[in-house]
């Protein structure tokens, strides 16, 4: 029987024990109805982002069969340069051609929406992953070596949450050239130094003083050893749930900049609000005639927000013992 | 009769079904009498406390029984009153010591007004000068310096919180006081000491008390008749002289032999194999029965009953250990 | 207690001095500046291109610059703005100032209260109907699309009901014949809000005193109807309560919006301590001392929970400006958040360097003051 555990490579034990707790967190993580909820969301916003190429072809087969020469030259699905001829006046309400409407040059909003779909992704998913990179490696780091390192982390961070971030954003929009990757970076960067630090750290902490640090150590493992295998991987769970938490910073902010017509992004969900806006649609009376120049994007900013929120706050429940249910 | 338990059963509800925790247990209590409970850890000793003052988490379901309680105007049934009927007997009543006294005093308070909020809570006409003389009384019996009483929990020493809560459960004269480990986390020294106190207090004051303990030694010290309980029952039950002179269930003879004594013949240490039974799903028959060296069909198949086997002197067991029978555990 | 706040303090001027000094070198980092508009203009001539230069500073390194700025922020100086000449960039955050910091201070003062309520009752009612409700709606309306939520709004509540003006800070038709001036009136106003805030402390910390609830109830409403009633008659009175009302009708939206946004955050961090906090022995002793179920939540429970609401409180202050940017756009209110964006847009740069200056004051002040409340809040700090 020992001799059996023993022949079995360490992979393989590891993979089973992975499977393990992947299985009882997924079963504590089914009963949290509002987690599940924002995974459906979310899954059902990957999708809705995946079959976007499908969508012009489809409408072209039911609408534009009788004129393919305009469909060529203006090709009114397309989400930057498009434009429907078939339609005098631009904003068109939602209509069979166009379910959720056009926007004021003509072009159609499902299709910016769809189009915009796996760049909130990348963008949100990219942002909390440099987040959180930094922030586990800095936490560990600080948390096992203290002293000077820790000062000088610890001060920085003071430092990055003593600035607005939108406010700095906004300046910072004014030298650099705000792409959807840069921006990642920046809010990844910014957040990555900040607060996550303080709660990784202060986890951190934790598992340091723990028994199996000091066997580590007194087998004569190296620093940089003991942080990756043994502090990092014990605080993961906690970083993966932050990570969860900052995709819904990261998409709120780029929407924001973007509504404030602040980042160079061709295409995003806050790009087509601002867009109804500097177009004066969301002046007085007529904000709620033009309707969907505003409600469908700004809908799928809160939902896919939220949808991440609800997940990051379903895990929380289940990394964390101490919200769980007794 | 001041407290009778009858056929209490509470279980908890989880996710692989349910826990029987308290299983149909019974006893009477008079005043001035002391009882203890003894038993392993999980084997629902707290739990019968907190079902009896109906202080129940979420997921517990209260199954069946009754408690009978007097508070000078005949015996009223606990289980049948409601929410804001309980509150009256809770502490007036039936009062506590728990586990962690350490945990028990809640932090942004003083100690003496937490005491005063009990003590105004049960008799609202009580204004404060005379609750705070009330609580320098209390805090003089209990053995602490009343000037203390303006301080917070955490400027307290261990064994001052310990006193302190004692005083508090002492707060509104109870009928009955339930001592849930109540020594536990302090040092020999001081534990022994407080035990005394509290042995005092109760005879000073006529009251009854529930011991509730792990540590049998405790138990002896302070209460005339000592329960001891295994997976959710009672095994066996009498006063504290029977019960260490002539324990009839297997499992009392193992637990009473499982010290060593100072006074007394030597005799073999006795250590008893096996484990507690998951009480998701405890044994069918007697639950003691895959530990017992005494054990037999019946024992696997048949609960055995609870049953007065002498006066005062309760037992469940189908083949009671006889005066004079030495049970022979073995290692499995 | 004195030896902690002096350590702080020097803390906290280390912190900002770095801060000031970043916050300087990121703006003169900034591409082009607001001189450049007027020094490209081929009709100014090079002695007043000179002039200008000097006048703002421009002749001299931008060491000396940095230096001069220093030693100005010693003094509270932070400088002249551009788009505003000559007027000082302290005296424009002032006159900003009050209408932000009622905007922000009205909406996080009853977004604080409610998401206090609410999350200690959901806490308390774990799992039930109410918990699963507000949680859910509390965390749409957490991270719902800020301008979405305060367009909807405006189309609810301007457009579709008509009860409320759309945006501004005040309606121009009626303010045209009028001698006095709408910051006067909304400095007024505020005072009046003040004394209403002193009044309702005194009287909580008198009516603690009392013995029975019915006094203290009777006091409380007594003397809080009272002093509107006082209020209102003396608005009346002066003949300019029109006013005041039309200042008050714009400011209802923006705070509504706000506060719908952020009642969430304290609430998920109330219901999560709560819960945290209801675990403990002494919930449970307080349960067993018989006391009524309310207050084992309020006293016992709530009370311990208090701490890191504060936490967050103080760190929602931070988001004063960030929030008030998009707020203030949305609903026009010329705040500071507005002030930033335009000052962005103009490239004003003292102006921008002496807001962002300020909400680093502004919120280290507010690091400060969290720290003595908790000596006060928690017995056991004691620095």
């Amino acid at each position: 029987m020992v001799e059996a555990i023993i022949k079995e490579p360490l992979w393989k034990i590891r993979l089973k024990l992975w499977a393990r707790s992947f299985k009882t967190g997924w079963e504590l993580f089914r009963e949290k109805k509002l987690a599940l909820f924002g995974l459906s969301v979310i899954i059902f916003f990957a999708i809705f982002g995946l079959v976007y190429p499908l969508y012009p072809s489809i409408m072209r087969a039911v609408f534009w069969k009788d004129d393919p020469f305009g469909y060529q030259t203006f090709a009114p699905y397309d989400p930057i340069i498009g434009f429907d001829p078939h339609i005098m006046n631009h904003p068109s309400p939602p209509s069979l051609r166009h379910p959720l409407g056009t926007d004021p040059l003509g072009r159609d909003i499902l299709s910016m929406i769809m189009y915009s779909t796996p760049r909130e992704f990348i963008l949100g998913i990219t942002a909390a992953l440099i987040t959180v990179v930094i922030g586990t490696i800095i936490g560990a780091s600080c948390a096992y070596y203290g002293g000077v390192i820790d000062t000088f982390f610890m001060r920085l961070a003071d430092i990055v949450m003593l600035f607005p971030s939108l406010a700095l954003l906004m300046v910072l929009s004014a030298f650099i050239d705000l792409t959807l990757f840069r921006l990642a970076l920046i809010i990844g960067m910014l957040s990555g130094f900040g607060s996550i630090t303080l709660v990784l750290k202060a986890q951190a902490l934790t598992i340091k003083v723990r028994p199996f640090i000091e066997a580590a150590k007194s087998t004569g493992a190296s620093d940089a050893y003991i942080i990756f295998r043994h502090i990092i991987p014990n605080i993961l769970p906690l970083s993966f749930l932050y990570m969860m938490l900052n995709v819904t910073g990261a998409i709120f902010t780029e929407a924001t900049l973007s509504f404030l017509g602040l980042a160079n992004i061709r295409m995003s969900w806050g790009v087509i609000i601002q867009m109804a806006e500097s177009s004066g649609y969301l002046m007085g009376a007529s904000i709620g005639t033009y309707w969907w120049l505003w409600l469908p994007a700004g809908a799928c900013i809160t939902l896919l927000c939220s949808a991440f929120y609800f997940l990051g706050r379903g895990l929380e429940e289940i990394v964390n013992p101490r919200l769980r249910k007794r | 009769m001041l407290l009778s338990v009858r056929d209490l059963r509470m279980h908890y509800k989880t996710k692989m079904g349910y826990v029987k925790a308290v299983d149909g247990i019974n006893f009477d209590l008079d005043s001035g009498e002391s009882l203890g409970i003894v038993g392993e850890s999980g084997c629902g000793k707290t739990s019968i406390s907190m079902t009896i003052l109906r202080l129940l988490p979420d997921n517990a379901e209260f199954k069946s029984g009754s408690v009978f309680f007097d508070m000078g105007n005949g015996p009223v049934d606990l289980v049948k009153l409601d929410e804001s009927q309980m509150r009256e007997y809770r502490w007036r009543g039936i009062s506590m010591i728990f586990q962690a006294a350490m945990n028990s005093l809640n932090p942004v308070y003083r100690v003496g007004d937490q005491i005063i909020e009990a003590i105004q809570n049960h008799f609202p006409q009580v204004p404060v000068d005379k609750a705070r003389e009330k609580v320098a009384e209390l805090f003089e019996l209990v053995g602490l310096d009343p000037s203390r009483m303006d301080q917070y929990p955490h400027q307290y020493s261990g064994g001052m919180k310990q006193r302190a809560v004692i005083a508090m459960a002492l707060a509104c004269d109870p009928r009955v006081i339930i001592a849930d480990e109540p020594t536990t986390a302090l040092d020999v020294i001081v534990q022994d000491r407080i035990l005394k106190e509290i042995r005092k207090i109760q005879k000073k004051l006529n009251m009854a008390m529930i011991y509730i303990s792990h540590d049998i030694a405790v138990i002896a010290e302070v209460s005339d008749k000592i329960a001891v309980m295994y997976a959710g029952k009672f095994a066996e039950l009498a006063d504290s002289v029977t019960i260490f002179k002539k324990p009839m269930h297997p499992y009392t003879y193992g637990l009473m032999h499982a010290f060593p004594s100072t006074v007394g013949e030597k005799t073999d240490l006795v250590t008893i194999p096996g484990e507690p039974p998951n009480l998701l799903n405890p044994p069918k028959g007697c639950r003691f029965a895959p530990r017992c060296p005494k054990a037999d069909e019946l024992c696997m198949n048949e609960e055995p009953r609870y049953i007065e086997v002498e006066k005062g002197h309760f037992v469940a067991c189908h083949h009671p250990v006889k005066s004079g029978e030495v049970v022979q555990f073995y290692e499995q | 207690m004195l030896r902690f706040l002096s350590k702080r303090v020097v803390q906290i001027v280390i912190l900002l001095f770095i801060y000031v000094t970043i916050v300087f070198w990121l703006m003169e980092a900034l591409p082009g500046s607001f001189l450049d508009k007027y020094l490209m203009n081929p009709k100014i001539t090079p002695e007043i291109r000179e002039n200008l230069k000097r006048q703002f500073g421009f002749d001299k390194p931008v060491l000396t610059r940095y230096l001069y700025y220093m030693k100005n922020f010693l003094v509270l100086d932070l400088g002249v703005s551009f788009s505003y000449f000559p007027k000082k960039v302290t005296s424009i955050i002032f006159e900003r100032l009050p209408r932000t910091v009622f905007l922000f201070v009205t909406s996080t003062l009853v977004s604080y209260a409610f998401g206090y309520t609410l999350g200690k009752r959901s806490a308390w009612r774990r799992g039930k109907v109410i918990d699963q409700v507000t949680t859910f709606t509390g965390i749409v309306f957490w991270t719902i699309f800020l301008p979405l939520l305060a367009i909807f709004n405006i189309w609810l509540f301007g457009v579709i009901l008509g009860i409320l003006p759309l945006n501004q800070f005040i309606d121009p038709n009626l303010w045209r014949n009028v001698s006095f001036s709408a910051q006067d009136l909304f400095l007024k106003l505020l005072l009046n809000a003040f004394i209403f805030l002193i009044v309702f402390l005194t009287i909580m910390i008198i009516s603690r005193r009392l013995k029975t609830i019915n006094a203290k109830r009777i006091l409380l409403y007594v003397s809080l109807i009272g002093t509107i009633i006082i209020s209102i008659s003396i608005w009346i009175l002066s003949g300019r309560a029109i006013y005041a009302w039309d200042i008050i009708k714009h400011m209802v939206l923006p705070v509504f919006t706000l506060t719908l946004y952020s009642f969430a955050g304290s609430m998920l961090v109330m219901r999560d301590t709560m819960l945290d906090v209801i675990r403990e022995d002494y919930i449970t002793t307080a349960k067993a001392k018989g006391l009524p179920d309310k207050v084992v939540r309020d006293k016992h429970a709530a009370r311990n929970a208090l701490l890191p609401l504060m936490t967050n409180f103080v760190i929602s202050l931070g988001f004063t400006i960030s929030g008030g940017i998009i707020t203030e756009t949305m609903f026009s209110w010329p705040g500071l958040g507005r002030a930033y964006l335009e000052a962005l847009s103009q490239q004003d740069t003292p102006l921008l360097i002496g807001l962002l200056v300020f909400t680093g004051v502004f919120v280290l002040i507010a690091h400060l003051v969290a720290d003595i409340l908790y000596a006060f809040l928690d017995p056991r700090i004691r620095y």
